[in-house]
């Protein structure tokens, strides 16, 4: 973050992409590491917006701040207050910081009514019982939030860069599936069998099956269904090509695919298993964070000072495991990513970033962690 | 342990439930705890003659396990990866009674979309699955779902039981949750690691299940506690977010940096009065043999902690 910064690859990336999708499973800091890309991002000139699905408002409290909406926050005055007293130098004219939580059922009702001009139709989904426990709770639908909240901001052109940070899931991937998850409910074979009315085409089997499936659920269960079904039937044109249109940004060479990982002996798995999905889906992989990383402390004493307390010594041997297991892990995924960039001209980045003695409560924090990308992974 | 009236032990108490939930974000290692409570509680006496108890695992749709079938770990200790699709069928057969209806029903290609795409039925034969399995143990120890807050499954229950009012899942659904209300019957425990954010959310968790049964306090674990000098020696913690640098130089500073840190993070659930129980961060042994992802041995020896800890009624 000096005047000769060093151009590394993650630096290129964030120069040359639109769009970075960050993934990873819970507790591997992904948020953290979303953030301070964003950070370093605005400090090499570019107009960044960090958008990030967190009920637990994981990022405003890094940030230092109670609340981010679902409207783009500034924080470049903050950013800017936030190098002046770390004696850095200045954001570039051209560079700014914002960050974005979206409230997902606002975006999902809001999603709803673009896919349709009449209000009408858009009610009869909106305030159906089923459309409103399903848009607080399915478990798809932040994730098919985050990616439309994506789209919205992509096509207004406000940023050159939009860091996704995905929402926390023990399956990184399930980002990726969640929009054929959601395209399920629309899936025209079905959606048809609903609307259509009772006693037209209907096989004596189905009309069976449908009359047993009513008997377990209950009357009111079904006609909320057919309601909500006929009122998505509406809507499900502009469903597909909404979701083409997402699909087309995602696999658009401006658009890259960031694992965040932390080490363990999955993590190399992981991201063979990460790199094949976002490939088979037609995305573009950038390469892997490995954060909380221990190396940097060096290696650990046999024995801690005599007078050290005794509980220093469990410590050290906890430790001491721990970067055994980190060594081991990240000597597998080296090797494994160098198999993959064999004649690609495009290898993956593989970045590490510490792990951290206290949490993350600045921006000035942020800063520190978004430097600490340069001292770690040297160009 | 926490010290705190030995016959009020919140941890003691819930493991004496016949369903166990074990709840908590990702990346706790709620499958590690869940895993070593049921594997604890399967060596405990069933008070049956010499036998021990018997102990179902159950977790929800894990891709890495193989779907819907009873597998058994040790002796009396089984594992279930319940699956949506399995447990529809069975519930169906069940309800309707007879197998040619039933086919008719589960072999529908709209029905199986339904059932696999309509919110709420999927969350509700999931935990139908659990709560029928509970009379057939002793105890069912329940690995939750960790997306969002993994309460969604709860919540889903507990809304959609209203929709489908008229037909047999409505009462279904309304004597599940009458069973997740109890403290009799049924236990909530939230897995946490001794960091902020795990720390905070537990406690945003907790209200939720509160709100959702009222009767039913949840017991808390920190899992993975480094480890640290004895809380009495560790009052001081007034310097963690003073200190400079969130990175530290050597292991001798990261240790004390960290134990300093845990204690300091723990203050989130002690100032609002929650007690909790405590284990202990096992070193992993990168190469030991794993079984569906899980090191060797990780299982045993929070097992072995758990009952070392004497957390298990007599």
């Amino acid at each position: 973050m000096t005047s000769n910064l060093r151009t590394s690859q993650i630096d290129q990336a964030l120069l040359t992409k639109k769009i970075i999708v960050t993934c990873g499973t819970g507790g591997v800091g992904k948020t953290t590491v979303s953030a301070a890309l964003a950070l370093r991002a605005a400090s090499l000139g570019k107009k960044t917006v960090v958008i990030t699905i967190d009920p637990a408002k994981r990022l405003a409290t890094s940030l230092g701040l109670g609340d981010i909406g679902d409207l783009p926050t500034d924080l470049s005055s903050q950013l800017r207050q936030a190098l002046i007293d770390k004696g850095l130098p200045p954001l570039p004219e051209s560079g700014s910081l914002h960050a974005i939580m979206p409230d997902t059922r606002e975006t999902f009702e809001s999603f709803i009514r673009s896919l349709t001009a009449s209000e009408a139709i858009a009610k009869r989904v909106i305030d159906n019982p089923i459309f409103q426990i399903f848009s607080r709770e399915f478990s798809g639908s932040n994730e098919y939030m985050a990616m439309q909240r994506l789209l919205g901001l992509h096509q207004e052109g406000k940023f050159d860069l939009i860091i996704l940070d995905t929402p926390p899931s023990r399956n990184t991937l399930a980002l990726l599936d969640a929009p054929k998850l959601l395209a399920r409910f629309f899936d025209e074979r079905f959606i048809r069998w609903l609307v259509l009315p009772a006693n037209k085409l209907v096989s004596t089997g189905m009309r069976k099956a449908l009359g047993l499936l009513e008997k377990l659920t209950g009357a009111a269960f079904m006609t909320h269904l057919f309601e909500f079904a006929s009122a998505l039937f509406e809507v499900r044109v502009q469903f597909s090509a909404n979701l083409s249109k997402i699909t087309e940004l995602l696999q658009h060479h401006s658009t890259s695919f960031l694992l965040v990982a932390a080490p363990s002996r999955d993590t190399a798995p992981d991201a063979l298993h990460f790199v094949d999905s976002v490939k088979g889906h037609g995305f573009q992989f950038e390469g892997i964070v490995v954060n909380r990383r221990l190396s940097h402390l060096g290696a650990c004493p046999e024995r801690a000072p005599e007078n050290a307390p005794e509980y220093i010594n469990r410590a050290l041997q906890v430790l001491s495991a721990l970067q055994e297991r980190e060594s081991l892990a990240m000597t597998d995924l080296e090797m494994k990513l160098k198999t993959l960039s064999s004649g690609n001209p495009s290898a993956p980045i593989c970045l590490s970033l510490p792990e951290l003695a206290r949490d993350v409560h600045s921006l000035s924090d942020l800063l520190e962690i978004s430097q600490a990308l340069e001292r770690f992974n040297p160009a | 342990m926490t010290p705190g009236p030995s016959n009020h032990d919140p941890l003691k108490d819930a493991l004496t439930r016949s369903l166990i939930f074990v709840s908590g974000k990702g990346g706790v290692g709620k499958t590690c705890v869940s895993q070593a409570i049921a594997r604890a509680l399967s060596k405990q006496p069933s008070g049956r003659g010499k036998t021990t108890k018997r102990v179902l695992w159950v977790t929800f749709e894990d891709p890495f396990r193989p779907a819907g079938e009873l597998k058994e770990i040790s002796p009396n200790f089984f594992e279930l990866n319940c699956e949506a699709q399995t447990a529809f069928e069975e519930y169906t057969s069940m309800k309707i009674g007879i197998p040619t209806l039933t086919r008719i029903l589960v072999q529908n290609s709209l029905v199986r979309y339904l059932a696999k795409a309509a919110p709420g039925i999927h969350e509700l034969v999931l935990l139908g699955k659990v709560w029928y399995e509970r009379t057939r143990w002793d105890h069912v120890v329940c690995d939750m779902p960790s997306t969002g807050y993994g309460l969604a499954m709860f919540q889903s229950t507990s809304n959609f039981a209203d929709l489908f009012r008229g037909g047999p899942i409505h009462s279904d659904a309304e004597s599940m949750l009458e069973t997740f209300r109890d403290p009799q019957e049924c236990s909530q425990l939230i897995v946490s690691l001794p960091e902020e954010m795990p720390l905070r959310e537990s406690i945003d968790l907790q209200a939720f299940l509160l709100r959702l049964f009222p009767e039913n306090t949840p017991a808390f674990i920190v899992n993975r506690r480094f480890p640290h000098p004895p809380e009495t020696l560790q009052n001081d913690s007034s310097g963690v977010s003073d200190q400079a640098s969130p990175l530290a130089s050597s292991p001798i500073e990261y240790a004390e940096r960290r134990a300093k840190l845990e204690a300091f993070n723990l203050r989130i659930w002690r100032e609002v009065g929650l007690g909790f129980s405590e284990l202990g961060y096992i070193p992993p042994r990168p190469n030991a043999p794993t079984e569906d992802r899980i090191p060797e041995g990780i299982v045993e020896a929070l097992a072995e902690e758990l009952i070392r800890k004497e957390v298990f009624t007599k």
